[in-house]
């Protein structure tokens, strides 16, 4: 399918799930650790490949590379850049999500953009508390019990979330 | 039907909120919270909606037979939908058939209007195959997704478009009981034969007094009779000439022949007259004389099924022409076979006109790897062979007239009508 097959909407879209991960990347130079091209171009090759097909899951594999890298890049400090780069990322994978609704010639109405949009907002609001509890807490002396209640609690979580997708239906399909 | 599934965004959102926690864990770096938070928070949602029904989908058209160039809607319809945020529609697109909106593709949150429809155009006569289509059902925040489901199509019948026609011109040969046409004989038409002198068992509201008063005799007005024909609509379906863009695009020889046959049919059935159809083509569907509504419902019916190819081996070119019946042929006279059929019949007393349906600008298709050359010299001399044809028939007295819409028959019916009153030779 060509570009002018595909609709304004989608191609907004996609635009965003290739920019997300590209931008989150980027982020780090404000925090004086750029990445290198080479590590740009895969996450661009990576970005792109998700942006032509939103429901692959190469989208992940982009946005693990951009978590690799901030996880050598913060280790400087809590820069406000880590933040953008969280708001991209996210922005990057709700565009993908809404173009993974159905084919390239479907347009996104109005009201499903608009639903989305606040949705998104709603979760990015959990961007600004992590960032400051984060600051708070990356001062603070060692505390292993905390972080093996963490820990554990995450890892339940995993485990919650992996039972929870894999348990059959309550209703016989009809 | 598929259940629910994660979709690829929740499954998403899990690694990288999960592994981000991770990362920040292993790596005592509470920064990659901030980047995971989001994550965990989508997916959190996502799972948190897990649907609790299973849906069935299923969808039907609002009509299976249409006239061309008019639609129908193909509405989906779900059951057990409390679970569904999203619905998403991906229509397959069949030759000659528009979708509406935005080609079949179309989603839409599932609110009190329902899912959304599709409309469905038919372009072109024939039997078309409508609503097949992929259907995807979304949980709140996307969590978990039916289908795409797959739901088959369905026949839909598109009767062909009654091009503009229309006629003043008398059959020539009215044989039959009552109609609209002017019939040879006297009887009690309103059409004036004549002005005689009276006889027993006239009609006293028939007599003249004019004439009565001046002739000294009593006169009386005669009238024809009139009387229905017998109307034999025989399209050749052997080949498609030409390039169909559909009703309202550039039309190809079957479009021509199917739609004239189709105005001539109705013309004569709303003026009374008996009309048959026979096809010389792959199905050899034919529809014996009959007259009124229903019958020309059944001739629409039959021409939208018409199939294009070449006469099976075991049919014969036989079309079972009944005396006084007018034969109109209507075909693009490439093929020397219906050249023969019309012939024969003009030879047999018969009136037979031909209306010829090949396109002025039709050129054959030519096959890759062949010489365009040499194709559209083989075209040539086709044309040439068909003109030879043609002059031929003219000869015999049959008339030869393209298709032009409305009086395209007038003269030649008027000029077959006049020829049928006189004497003449009949071969047998």
């Amino acid at each position: 399918m060509t570009l002018d097959a595909m609709h304004r909407s989608q191609l907004a879209l996609r635009a965003l799930v290739l920019l997300g991960p590209v931008v989150a990347l980027l982020a780090t130079g404000p925090a004086g650790h750029g990445p290198p091209w080479w590590l740009v171009g895969i996450v661009t090759v990576l970005a792109a490949a998700a942006a032509v097909a939103p429901d692959s899951p190469v989208g992940a594999g982009a946005g693990l590379v951009v978590l690799g890298w901030w996880t050598l890049s913060l280790r400087d400090g809590m820069p406000v850049s880590v933040a953008v780069a969280a708001v991209a990322l996210t922005v990057g994978h709700l565009a993908a999500l809404l173009a993974s609704y159905g084919p390239r010639a479907m347009p996104l109405d109005r009201p499903t953009l608009l639903l989305w949009a606040r949705r998104g907002a709603l979760v990015l609001l959990s961007v600004p508390g992590s960032w400051l509890l984060a600051r708070a807490v990356r001062g603070e002396p060692e505390q292993p019990g905390l972080w093996v209640l963490a820990l554990a609690a995450a890892c339940v979580a995993i485990l919650g979330a992996t039972v929870a997708m894999d348990l059959p239906d309550r209703e016989e399909p009809r | 039907m598929n259940g629910w599934r994660p979709t690829a965004a929740v499954g998403r959102a899990l690694v990288l909120g999960s592994l981000g926690l991770a990362l920040a864990l292993v790596a005592g770096e509470p920064g990659l919270v901030v980047l995971a938070a989001p994550f965990v928070l989508l997916a959190a949602l996502g799972l948190a909606h897990r649907p609790r029904t299973t849906p069935a989908v299923a969808a039907a058209l609002d009509h299976r037979t249409l006239p061309e160039g008019t639609g129908t809607t193909s509405r989906l319809t779900l059951t057990g939908a409390e679970d569904v945020e999203y619905v998403a529609r991906s229509a397959a697109r069949p030759p000659y058939l528009a979708l509406r909106p935005s080609h079949g593709q179309v989603g839409r949150l599932l609110g009190a209007d329902g899912p959304p429809d599709v409309e469905v155009g038919a372009q072109r006569w024939g039997t078309r195959m409508a609503g097949e289509e992929k259907v995807a059902l979304y949980a709140p925040w996307a969590g978990f997704r039916v289908g795409p489901v797959h739901l088959p199509a369905d026949p839909l019948r598109v009767l062909p478009a009654t091009a503009p026609y229309d006629s003043r011109a008398e059959a020539p040969q009215p044989l039959g009981l009552v109609g609209a046409n002017r019939s040879l004989r006297a009887g009690g038409g309103t059409e004036l034969a004549g002005i005689r002198p009276f006889q027993a068992g006239d009609r006293l509201r028939r007599i003249n007094w004019r004439v009565s008063l001046r002739t000294g005799d009593l006169h009386v007005v005669s009238t024809r009779a009139e009387e229905d024909t017998g109307v034999l609509l025989v399209v050749d379906a052997l080949a498609d000439q030409g390039v169909s863009d559909g009703v309202d695009g550039a039309a190809s020889s079957m479009d021509l022949t199917v739609r004239a046959a189709s105005a001539i049919a109705e013309h004569h059935v709303r003026r009374g007259d008996r009309v048959a159809l026979r096809v010389i083509g792959r199905g050899a569907e034919q529809v014996g004389y009959g007259a009124g509504a229903r019958h020309l419902r059944r001739l629409r019916d039959r021409l939208a099924t018409v199939r294009v190819g070449d006469l099976p081996e075991a049919e014969h070119l036989s079309l079972g022409v009944t005396g006084g019946a007018v034969v109109i042929v209507l075909s693009p006279m490439l093929t020397p076979a219906v050249g023969t059929v019309a012939a024969t019949l003009v030879r047999r007393g018969l009136s037979v006109l031909v209306v010829d349906t090949l396109p002025p600008d039709a050129r054959p298709p030519v096959s890759a790897g062949a010489d365009p050359q040499v194709a559209a010299l083989a075209w040539r001399m086709r044309l040439l062979e068909r003109s030879v044809v043609l002059d031929g028939l003219a000869r015999l007295g049959c008339p030869v007239v393209p298709w032009r819409g409305p009086g395209t028959l007038d003269d030649v019916l008027r000029r077959l009508a006049r020829r049928a009153r006189q004497p003449r030779v009949v071969a047998r």
